[in-house]
């Protein structure tokens, strides 16, 4: 199927023209949504549909195919790196959740996709791979949450085991009977596959003149003004480069010839986006590099990243949509000072700056004191000039558990946290509590 | 000379020398049938445009046209040598991918030809997954890769001084948090048992655990400890029920 054909009812869904210059290439990724629909009528799998109640929304992919974007009653699919090391990022986006007043599951029956550790170390194979996504995403189906994927690499090695599925019927043989053991079919015996894979940077993207309003009506009344931000964009490999096909691209982004998301929203916030001649080379994070290979992650990201990204256009920050990416750029900067190669600028993803543009606090959501890199001067430039006070209001609140926790008041800890505007000291989940972690962890909390 | 007479230039290794020849096709042979390869490698123009942006081909004697190129001399000697390290400089960026003009995936041919070595328990990889255990401890037993308390500052030195910082009163800034993410330190969220119990079948359905205990015995055994731990305790709240 091509632009301009439409078969009602279809997953494979196309404008009536190319909405940018298409590339000539072999694309043949496209042609998987009409595979999933001929398996499905096969009764080989259930393809798990965005409905109305998702309220979907529309973008483009690079083929120019319409890729829809679930925005409501969303399965969050946490990054591990995110929620320990970046802990800011997924804040960030619950914070937009609960802003738009948005319907969403957080629960704990999920586990990492395991793709960072098999890019770094090789020790898992494609069948566990697929066994772990078709997990992930049966448990999201049972709830009738849709599946937003917060990490780019669980992104694109979801992406890329979904072709492998549907093109390959050895996969497909392998993986069921371990589904069915784990009970993760459906009743009549079929795998679960998401008609789309959806990333949060493609909600961010599809959700950017929203968040865009929520600036203009919370942000810039509180004095911020991001129009003189300088903002260099890194695109995160897993997202665009794994089935690149799969991947928003717009005509107000470089013509369709670039990846959108992350731009498309710092443009519609109007900051001031910045090309840089390395915008196509990856952090440096290399999943086993950034363990095992330091000095290559390190060198590789002040060399080819910021020191451009600093020398050539001055940007104030570097906005990323993903996890490694983020880490990389921003741990890496002070060891600079060791060779006279430091070049300070702020790091952080699309969805933290724009929860800060649209007023969010920098340290309670936005978390910015786990950043290793100078984020002041930007918080500066965007007009949140009393972020001392907030970070001291911060310090405090943390002080102020901390002592609780150690004379073991959860009494007075749980009524501290009622004064947080938007607390939920554990989400609802689809089972009720659940009755024990993995860690054997005593809980947080003593509810 | 050793080595090959154009472009691999790296003397091949005593290591692979010292293997049999019909060992060293039949390894190379479970990399060409895996499903994957087929879809990987298609021919190629020996434009050099994946090696040039590279970033591993950067900092690293290494380049993927090479990876390519063996393959399709089939070039049993060369590309078993490369098993034992070269591989491991690739950064899984699949910047290569995006720009073959043949749409050839030399990173995903990497991931195979990794993947192999593991299984076939290369001695190399045993050393060069070494500093990589904490990450496998956490992700056979939790389902999760990463937590907080992974980030030790003197694992981290050259992140600077922030980092300990960061690590100061960890449990509390996380309870800090006015949201239900990064609470649990010890795990990037609290996994729930059941979860963690279906991860176990799946390692143990697909010979992840099989494959670690070749790889390295003692953390498979650290391993099971707690596998075994945790499914005992799951089969106790089963039985409450
Ligand atoms: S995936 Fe590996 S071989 Fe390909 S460009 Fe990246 S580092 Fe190089
Ligand atoms: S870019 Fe593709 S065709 Fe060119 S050398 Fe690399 S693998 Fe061969």
């Amino acid at each position: 199927m091509a632009h301009g054909q439409r078969k009602e009812g279809s997953i494979l869904m196309y404008p009536e023209k190319p909405p940018f210059p298409l590339k000539e290439y072999n694309a043949h990724y496209d042609h998987i949504f009409e595979m999933m629909e001929e398996l499905e009528a096969k009764g080989e799998i259930l393809i798990y549909r965005i409905t109305e109640e998702h309220q979907p929304m529309y973008v483009y992919t690079r083929t120019g195919r319409i890729k829809v974007i679930p925005t409501n009653k969303l399965w969050h699919h946490k990054s591990c790196g995110q929620c320990g090391n970046i802990p800011g990022y997924p804040a960030s986006l619950f914070w937009f959740m609960n802003k738009f007043g948005l319907d969403y599951l957080n629960e704990p029956h999920q586990t990492s996709c395991t793709a960072w550790n098999y890019h770094g170390s090789g020790t898992s194979n494609p069948v566990a791979l697929a066994a772990v996504w078709l997990r992930n995403m049966h448990q999201a189906w049972k709830t009738g949450y849709y599946p937003l994927i917060h990490c780019g690499t669980s992104f694109g090695s979801y992406k890329e085991t979904r072709e492998q599925l549907i093109m390959n019927k050895e996969l497909r043989d392998a993986v069921k009977p371990i589904l069915k053991k784990l009970g993760r079919l459906t009743e009549d015996g079929r795998i679960v596959i998401p008609q789309e894979i959806v990333h949060y940077s493609e909600w961010v993207h599809a959700m950017r003149y929203k968040i865009a309003e929520l600036y203009e009506k919370e942000g810039k009344p509180k004095g911020i003004d991001v129009s003189n931000v300088r903002v260099a964009i890194h695109n995160a490999c897993h997202t665009y480069k794994m089935i690149a096909d799969d991947y928003p691209y717009d005509p107000e982004v470089f013509n369709g010839q670039r990846p959108a998301a992350s731009t498309a929203v710092m443009k519609a916030l109007g900051a001031q986006v910045v090309d840089y001649s390395t915008w196509y080379d990856c952090c440096g994070f290399g999943f086993r590099h950034i363990l095992t290979e330091r000095e290559f992650t390190r060198s590789f990201a002040i060399q080819r990243k910021l020191k451009v990204i600093y020398e050539e256009v001055k940007a104030d920050v570097i906005i990323t949509h993903d996890t490694g990416c983020t880490t990389t750029f921003e741990k890496n900067q002070w060891i600079g000072k060791a060779h006279g190669m430091y070049y300070p600028v702020a790091v952080m993803s699309d969805v933290m700056f724009a929860a800060l543009a649209c007023g969010a606090h920098p340290f309670k959501v936005v978390q910015l004191y786990w950043n290793c890199s100078a984020y002041e001067p930007l918080l500066e430039k965007m007009g949140i000039t009393n972020w001392r006070e907030l970070k001291k209001e911060w310090e405090d609140a943390v002080k102020y558990i901390s002592e609780l926790e150690k004379a073991g008041k959860y009494d007075e800890l749980m009524e501290f946290f009622k004064t947080y505007d938007l607390y939920e000291p554990y989400s609802r989940t689809s089972t009720g509590k659940p009755k024990a972690s993995a860690t054997a962890a005593m809980p947080l909390f003593k509810s | 000379m050793d080595g090959h007479s154009y472009g691999y230039n790296i003397p091949i290794s005593e290591k692979t020398k010292s293997v049999p020849w019909e060992e060293k096709v039949r390894v190379i042979e479970e990399v060409k049938s895996d499903f994957r390869f087929k879809e990987y490698i298609f021919g190629c123009l020996n434009c050099g445009v994946c090696t040039a942006s590279c970033p591993s081909n950067r900092f690293f004697d290494y380049s993927p046209r090479e990876i390519v190129q063996r393959f399709l001399e089939d070039d049993v000697e060369v590309l078993y040598d490369m098993m034992h390290e070269y591989i491991w400089a690739c950064s899984q960026c699949f910047t290569c991918w995006i720009r073959c003009p043949f749409v050839n995936n030399p990173g995903g041919l990497v991931a195979i030809m990794r993947e192999v070595a593991v299984r076939n328990a290369f001695e190399a990889t045993k050393d060069l997954l070494k500093p990589y255990g904490r990450v496998l401890l956490k992700v056979m037993t939790t389902g999760n890769q990463l937590s907080a308390d992974m980030l030790q500052p003197d694992f981290f030195p050259d992140w600077g001084p922030k980092m300990a910082d960061n690590m100061e009163n960890l449990r509390a800034k996380r309870m800090a948090i006015p949201f239900d993410v990064g609470k649990s330190v010890k795990t990037a969220w609290e996994v729930s048992l059941e979860t963690a119990i279906e991860m176990y079948t799946i390692w143990r359905e697909t010979g992840i655990f099989e494959m670690l205990e070749k790889l390295d015995p003692n953390l498979y055994n650290v391993i099971m400890d707690i596998v075994e731990e945790n499914e005992e305790r799951y089969q106790e709240l089963y039985e409450e029920e």
